[in-house]
C-alpha cells in the first residue's frame, strides 16, 4: 500500500498551476483534499507521474454569492472544504441541499480536508455531492491556459470517475443557482454504515407553483448508475401534479425506470432499483413539505 | 445423568467468594497496567523494530483464484536500485521448508506458491528492498504468466466427484468427513413430538486486528542462528515448529514477542509472515521486516473464520423438553487445511449449549475451495454453533407456542447438576443459567420495550427485542485439535502457561510471563494475583515478557484461557516463593514456619504484634546472607511455575466420548433491541443488555472490555462482516470499503452485568471471558430482527443481515416463501 514514485508540484498561483497542468497533461492529477486521490495512489489504482497540489493557490478557497447577469448563484472555489460548505450560513440559506447532502459525506475529520469541488471532479457515481450538484442544476467552472468555460452538471459526468474535463483543465469552482422560496429540497440515502458511500441516495428539488401544484422538480440519484443520474420519468410524473401522496407514490414508482445500476457487494442492481423507488418517495415527500414552508417531521 | 468422576480437588482450588471481603485485589477494577504505554504509543510493535541494515519485504499476490504459474520473470524487478532479493516460490523453497500443518491429510502449503495458485492473493513472489516503497515497485515490475484454471467457489458444488480438484494429492475436495453420534439420536427423533429444522448460513469473516501480522527475521550465517521478532502467540509454545520451517536448529532459534495490536485469535501461528521474512533474511544476510498491509491481511491472512452451511434439527417432546440435536455441516475451509478441523473440535465443547439435550449427531464435511484458508477468529468454531442452536430454540418456541424464555428455562441444566457431562463428553463446571436469564430480562426492562414496540408498530415502525442464552467454553486443552481423527498426526495434550517470578534483594517482585501482550491484560492480572498473595500493591509488581530462550512454556491467549492459566501460574510461583520467605522469616524470628503469616507485604509472627519482617528484610537475607537462612535453602527467591490444564481427560478410543477438554464454561444472556426499516432493510441497534457469568470476576473493567468488544464484533457478524467472492473466485471484499465492520456509530450503549458462579476447577474460581460477546451477539441480534419483523413472519437463517437480505426476507414473507 505504498504509492509509486511521483513528482510533487505545489504552485502558488493559478497561472502557475495551469501551466503545470498544461505541461503534464494526462500525466498530472490535481491534489486538493486528497481524500480520494491519495487512497487510489496508495493502492496503485492511480499512479500519476505528477501531482499538482493546488492548496497554496490563492483565491480558490472563496465561497460567495454571485449576483451577475441572470439568477443569483452560489459559487464554491476549488479548495473550499466540505466541512466549510456544510457549516456555511450562505449555503444553508441559498443551497440547503448542498449542506444536507454534504453532511452524509464520510466523517467530519474527512470533510475538514476533502473539498466540494474535489468530490465533484472525482465523479464517484455513488457520491453525494455530485448528485446534489445535478439536482440543483449546478455547473462546473473549468479553466485552462486557453481560457474558462462552464459545463452544466448534466453534461459534466460522463461515466464512473470520468468527466468531460479535458487534460490541462482545472475545475476552479462549482456554481449552483440560489434555491428560491417555494422550492423545497431533500437528500436521503441508505448507506451500510454511518459515513459510508451510499448504496443508493436521492437528491430532490421541488418547486411549487402559486396554485400549489408541482411546477418543476429535479431528482438525481447516486449509486444507481455509472454516474449521477436523473430520474426523468419520476420528474415527469410529478411535474404538474398536486404533489399529494398519490402523486408522490406514482412518481416514486417510476424512479428506477431506465436505470442500469451498478452491482457490488453492498447491493445488487435490483436492490438499488428498489432503494431508488423507496428513497425517491421519501425525498419527494420531504422536499414537498419544505417547498410549502412546513417544518420537517410535520 | 452421567457423572464426572475424576475431576480435580486440589488444595489451592478456589472456593466461592464470601461477600467479596476475603480478597483484596482479585475482583477489583485495578487500572489496566498495559494502557499507558499503549495509549502513549510507547509499546514496541513489529513495525517499530529497527535493526541495523534492515530490509523491507513485500509480496506479490496472485490476481487469480486458481491458476497455473507458467512463468515468472523477475529481471526487471531485480534491476531496480535498492532491491536486494526477489524470490519465487521455488527459490524460497531452497531456503525455508513448507509451513507446518496440523492436518493428517496431504495438503502441503508453502508460504510462496509453487507452480500453482489456489486463492486470490496467494503469494507468488517476494521481495526484499531498502524500503517498502521500492519493494512494492519491484513487485509491480515482476511479470507472471498464468494459465487460469476453473475456480471452485461454491462449497457444495466443490464436493461433487467431478469438481475441479484443489489439491491433486487428495481424492476429493472433501478433505475430511465424519459423522459422530452421541446418545440415541434416532430414538430421540422418533419419539419427538416436534422436530424443528433450519438451513442456516454463516459466512466467513476475518479478525481484522488493527495491527496486521508481521515479523522481523535476522539470520546469522556464521553460527546458523536466527532471531525473530513477531506478533505470533506461539513463540513459547511451538518455537520448534517455526525453527523447523525456517531450517534453523531449535536451540539456535530465538523468538522475541512484540506488543500486538490485536489478534482476536488470528495470530497464533502466522507461519506465512515468518517464512517470508525468514526466506528473505537468508537470501540477503540482512535482517528483514515483513508486515502485512491491510490488503495482504484481508486477502491472505490464513486465519479467516468459519464458513458453514448447517442443516440442523432439534427434536422436542410435547412439553418442550429438548431431546436431540442433529447438525449436518458443510464447512468451506478454503485452499489449505493448516489447522485441520480444529474449529469443529472446538465446537464440540458446547454443541448442545446450556440445555439438557440428550443426544447429538455431528456430521461434518471440511471442503476445500479456491479461497484463503481458515484459521481462528474469536469464537473459533463455536460461534456458528451458538447461532444455529439458538435459532432452533427460537423456532421451537414459535412453533410450539412456548414463550422463548420459558422454553429455555425448562431445558437449562440446573445448578445442582454440575459438574455436568455433555453428550459428546465435555464437562461443564458450574453455572446458574436461569439466574442469568432472569436478571437479563429484569435489566433490559422487557415490559417497557414491549410497550414501546406496540407504540411504534402503530406508526408503521418495527422494533425488535432479541434473546439468546449461550455458553462460552473457556480454557481449552490441545485434544480439541485432533480428537476428530482416529489416528491423529500429533495427539498433543499440553496447554501449559508459565511465569518466572523473583523477589529481589530489596523485596521487589518481578514476573516474566511466557505469553505475549496480545491485547489482553497479562500485566494487570499477574499484578493482581501477586498483590493478592503477598498483600502488596499491584502497582509495585513489575511484569515483563519472556522470549523463547527462557523456557517459560506458554500456549498464551486463546480459547479464552489466559486469565485462568495466568492466575494458576502466578499463584503457583507466588506460593513457592512465599513459602520460602515464610521459612526464612521463621528461621530469623526463631519460630515455627506455621506461626508466620504474610499480611500486607510483611511476614509476621501470628499473635505477636511488632514481630515482623518486610519483603526487603527477607529478600536481602535470601540473596546475601546464606549463613542466616535455613540449612537446606539455596540463595535467592526465584520460581518458575508452569500451570497445566486444570482438568482434562483424554477422548475414548472409539470417540464416543471426547473427554473433558474445555470445562470452564461461562454463560451469558443477551438482549439487544433493534429497529428495522422494513422498506430499506436497515437494522439499527437501539440498546443492548448483557448479563454474563464468567465465574469469579478477576477485574470487572477488564471483563467488561472483553464483553463489549466481543459484542461489537458480534454486531459486525450480525449485520456487516462477510467475505464475498465472484463466480470467477475474485474476492469482492478486498478492502475496508467492501469488508465492513461496525464503527462507534453503529454501536448502542451496551449495559453489562455480572453474576458469579465460581469454577470449582480453577484458582480463585475464575473462568474465561474473552469470546463471550461474539459468541452470543450474532444470534441474539438475529432473534431481535425476527421479533421486529414478526408481523411479516420472517425467519433469519443467514448472517450478516445486510439491508438487501432483510428486504429479501420481507419480500419473501409477502410471497409466502419459507
Amino acid at each position: 500500500m505504498k504509492p509509486a514514485a511521483f513528482a510533487y508540484l505545489a504552485p502558488h498561483d493559478l497561472d502557475e498551476a495551469l501551466d503545470q497542468l498544461a505541461e503534464h497533461g494526462a500525466d498530472a492529477r490535481v491534489l486538493a483534499g486528497g481524500q480520494s486521490l491519495v487512497r487510489l495512489m496508495n493502492a496503485r489504482l492511480a499512479s500519476p507521474a505528477v501531482v499538482v497540489d493546488i492548496n497554496r493557490v490563492g483565491g480558490l478557497d472563496a465561497l460567495s454569492l454571485v449576483n451577475g447577469s441572470g439568477p443569483a448563484r452560489l459559487r464554491l472555489g476549488a479548495t473550499v472544504r466540505q466541512r466549510t460548505s456544510e457549516l456555511s450560513p450562505e449555503v444553508a440559506a441559498h443551497a440547503p441541499l448542498l449542506a444536507e447532502a454534504g453532511a452524509h459525506v464520510a466523517h467530519a475529520p474527512v470533510r475538514s480536508r476533502g473539498t466540494v469541488v474535489g468530490s465533484v471532479a472525482f465523479a464517484d457515481p455513488s457520491a453525494e455531492l455530485p448528485t446534489a450538484l445535478l439536482a440543483l442544476d449546478g455547473r462546473v467552472v473549468a479553466r485552462s491556459r486557453s481560457g474558462e468555460r462552464t459545463i452544466e452538471a448534466d453534461d459534466f459526468f460522463t461515466g464512473p470517475f470520468t468527466t468531460s474535463l479535458a487534460p490541462g483543465e482545472l475545475v476552479v469552482a462549482v456554481e449552483v443557482p440560489v434555491t428560491a422560496a417555494g422550492t423545497g429540497t431533500a437528500f436521503v440515502e441508505v448507506s451500510r454504515r454511518h459515513g459510508d458511500l451510499p448504496v443508493c441516495g436521492v437528491a430532490a428539488t421541488v418547486t411549487r407553483g402559486d396554485d400549489g401544484s408541482v411546477a418543476a422538480t429535479r431528482i438525481a440519484l447516486c449509486g444507481a448508475g455509472e454516474r449521477p443520474v436523473r430520474a426523468r420519468a419520476a420528474e415527469d410524473a410529478l411535474t404538474g401534479s398536486d404533489g399529494g401522496a398519490d402523486a408522490v407514490a406514482a412518481a416514486a414508482a417510476r424512479a428506477a425506470d431506465g436505470l442500469s445500476p451498478i452491482a457490488d457487494c453492498h447491493g445488487s442492481a435490483d436492490f438499488r432499483r428498489h432503494l431508488a423507488r423507496v428513497l425517491t418517495g421519501r425525498a419527494l415527500r420531504t422536499a414537498i413539505h419544505r417547498a410549502a414552508g412546513e417544518a420537517d417531521n410535520a | 445423568m452421567s457423572t464426572v468422576e475424576d475431576r480435580p480437588t486440589t488444595a489451592t482450588t478456589g472456593s466461592p467468594r464470601k461477600n467479596g471481603t476475603e480478597r483484596r485485589w482479585i475482583g477489583r477494577s485495578v487500572p489496566r497496567k498495559e494502557d499507558p504505554k499503549l495509549l502513549a504509543g510507547r509499546a514496541t510493535y513489529v513495525g517499530d523494530v529497527t535493526l541495523p541494515g534492515m530490509l523491507h519485504g513485500a509480496v506479490l499476490g496472485s490476481p487469480h483464484a486458481h491458476a497455473r504459474i507458467v512463468s515468472i520473470d523477475t529481471s526487471a524487478a531485480e534491476a531496480i536500485p535498492g532491491v536486494k532479493a526477489v524470490l519465487t516460490g521455488a527459490q524460497a523453497a531452497e531456503l525455508v521448508n513448507p509451513m507446518p500443518a496440523f492436518c493428517a491429510e496431504p495438503v502441503p502449503q508453502t508460504a510462496i506458491a509453487i507452480e500453482r495458485v489456489r486463492y486470490p492473493g496467494e503469494a507468488v513472489a517476494i521481495v526484499a528492498a531498502t524500503d517498502r516503497y521500492i519493494a512494492e515497485d519491484a513487485c509491480a515490475a515482476i511479470r507472471v504468466e498464468y494459465e487460469v484454471l476453473p475456480a471452485v467457489v461454491d462449497p457444495e458444488a466443490a464436493m461433487a466427484p467431478d469438481a475441479t480438484r484443489i489439491h491433486e494429492t487428495l481424492d476429493s475436495n472433501v478433505a475430511f468427513h465424519r459423522v459422530l453420534d452421541f446418545g440415541d439420536v434416532e430414538g430421540d427423533l422418533a419419539r419427538a413430538h416436534t422436530v424443528v429444522r433450519t438451513r442456516a448460513r454463516w459466512h466467513r469473516m476475518c479478525a481484522s486486528p488493527m495491527e496486521t501480522a508481521g515479523a522481523v527475521a535476522s539470520w546469522n550465517p556464521f553460527d546458523k542462528s536466527m532471531t525473530v521478532y513477531s506478533n505470533s502467540n506461539f513463540h513459547n509454545f511451538l518455537p520448534w515448529a517455526f525453527a523447523g520451517m525456517l531450517g534453523v536448529s531449535t536451540n539456535r532459534m530465538r523468538m522475541i514477542p512484540c506488543a500486538v495490536g490485536g489478534s482476536f485469535g488470528s495470530k497464533h501461528f502466522i507461519t506465512k509472515v515468518l517464512a517470508i521474512a525468514g526466506a528473505l533474511t537468508k537470501a540477503t544476510g540482512k535482517p528483514v521486516q515483513y508486515l502485512e498491509d491491510r490488503v495482504d491481511n484481508i486477502a491472505a491472512n490464513d486465519n479467516v473464520g468459519c464458513d458453514r452451511i448447517y442443516d440442523a434439527e432439534l427434536a422436542l417432546a410435547e412439553d418442550g423438553e429438548m431431546l436431540g440435536l442433529t447438525l449436518k455441516i458443510v464447512d468451506d475451509y478454503g485452499a489449505y487445511f493448516q489447522f485441520a478441523h480444529g474449529q469443529h473440535g472446538n465446537a464440540m465443547a458446547q454443541p448442545t449449549g446450556p440445555y439438557r439435550i440428550g443426544s447429538l449427531r455431528y456430521d461434518v464435511s471440511c471442503v476445500l475451495t479456491n479461497k484463503v484458508q481458515q484459521g481462528f477468529f474469536r469464537g473459533a468454531g463455536a460461534d456458528p454453533g451458538n447461532f444455529v442452536l439458538e435459532r432452533l430454540v427460537d423456532k421451537a418456541s414459535e412453533v410450539m407456542g412456548i414463550d422463548r424464555a420459558e422454553i429455555r428455562r425448562r431445558n437449562f441444566i440446573a445448578p445442582e447438576q454440575f459438574p455436568f457431562k455433555t453428550p459428546s463428553g465435555n464437562v461443564y463446571d458450574s453455572g446458574d443459567y436461569a439466574a442469568v436469564l432472569d436478571r437479563a430480562l429484569e435489566l433490559a426492562g422487557i415490559d417497557d420495550w414491549r410497550a414501546e414496540q406496540e407504540r411504534l408498530r402503530a406508526e408503521g415502525r418495527y422494533l425488535g427485542i432479541g434473546l439468546a442464552t449461550c455458553q462460552e467454553r473457556t480454557g481449552y486443552n490441545a485434544s480439541e485439535w485432533w480428537f476428530l481423527y482416529d489416528n491423529p498426526p500429533l495427539p498433543a495434550t499440553s496447554t501449559p502457561e508459565s511465569v518466572k517470578m523473583d523477589v529481589d534483594a530489596m523485596g521487589g517482585v518481578r514476573v516474566e510471563v511466557g505469553c505475549p501482550l496480545w491485547g489482553n491484560s497479562p500485566e494487570t492480572v499477574v499484578s493482581q494475583v501477586v498483590a493478592e498473595e503477598f498483600g502488596i500493591d499491584p502497582n509495585d509488581v513489575s511484569v515483563t515478557y519472556a522470549d523463547s530462550t527462557t523456557g517459560a512454556m506458554s500456549a498464551g491467549p486463546g480459547g479464552s484461557r489466559l486469565t485462568i492459566m495466568l492466575s494458576g501460574a502466578t499463584r503457583g510461583a507466588a506460593r513457592t516463593i512465599r513459602d520460602k520467605m515464610i521459612r526464612i522469616a521463621a528461621h530469623a524470628m526463631e519460630i515455627d514456619p506455621d506461626d508466620v503469616e504474610c499480611v500486607d507485604g510483611t511476614f509476621r509472627a501470628k499473635g505477636v504484634p511488632g514481630a515482623s519482617m518486610s519483603m526487603a528484610d527477607i529478600g536481602m537475607r535470601a540473596h546475601l546472607f546464606f549463613h542466616s537462612t535455613p540449612e537446606d535453602e539455596s540463595s535467592g527467591l526465584v520460581a518458575v511455575h508452569t500451570y497445566d490444564h486444570p482438568y482434562s481427560t483424554p477422548p475414548s478410543a472409539d470417540r464416543t466420548d471426547m473427554g473433558a477438554f474445555y470445562p470452564m464454561v461461562s454463560h451469558a444472556c443477551h438482549i439487544p433491541i433493534v429497529e428495522v426499516d422494513a422498506e430499506t432493510g436497515v437494522v439499527t441497534l437501539r440498546a443492548y443488555y448483557a448479563v454474563n457469568d464468567c465465574g469469579t470476576v478477576m477485574n470487572p473493567t477488564l471483563v467488561e472490555g472483553q464483553i463489549v468488544g466481543g459484542i461489537v464484533q458480534g454486531i459486525g457478524a450480525a449485520l456487516m462482516e462477510e467475505y464475498r467472492y465472484g463466480e470467477d473466485g475474485a474476492l469482492d471484499t478486498p478492502t475496508f470499503r467492501e469488508y465492513l465492520m461496525p464503527s462507534m456509530h453503529e454501536v448502542p450503549e451496551i449495559v453489562v452485568e455480572h453474576l458469579e458462579t465460581p469454577s470449582p476447577f480453577t484458582e480463585y474460581g475464575v473462568k474465561g471471558a474473552g469470546e463471550g460477546g461474539r459468541l452470543v451477539a450474532p444470534t441474539a441480534i438475529a432473534s431481535a430482527v425476527d421479533d421486529a419483523l414478526k408481523p411479516f413472519g420472517v425467519w433469519v437463517d443467514e448472517l450478516p443481515m445486510t439491508p438487501e437480505r432483510v428486504v429479501d426476507l420481507v419480500a419473501g414473507a409477502h410471497e409466502g416463501r419459507p
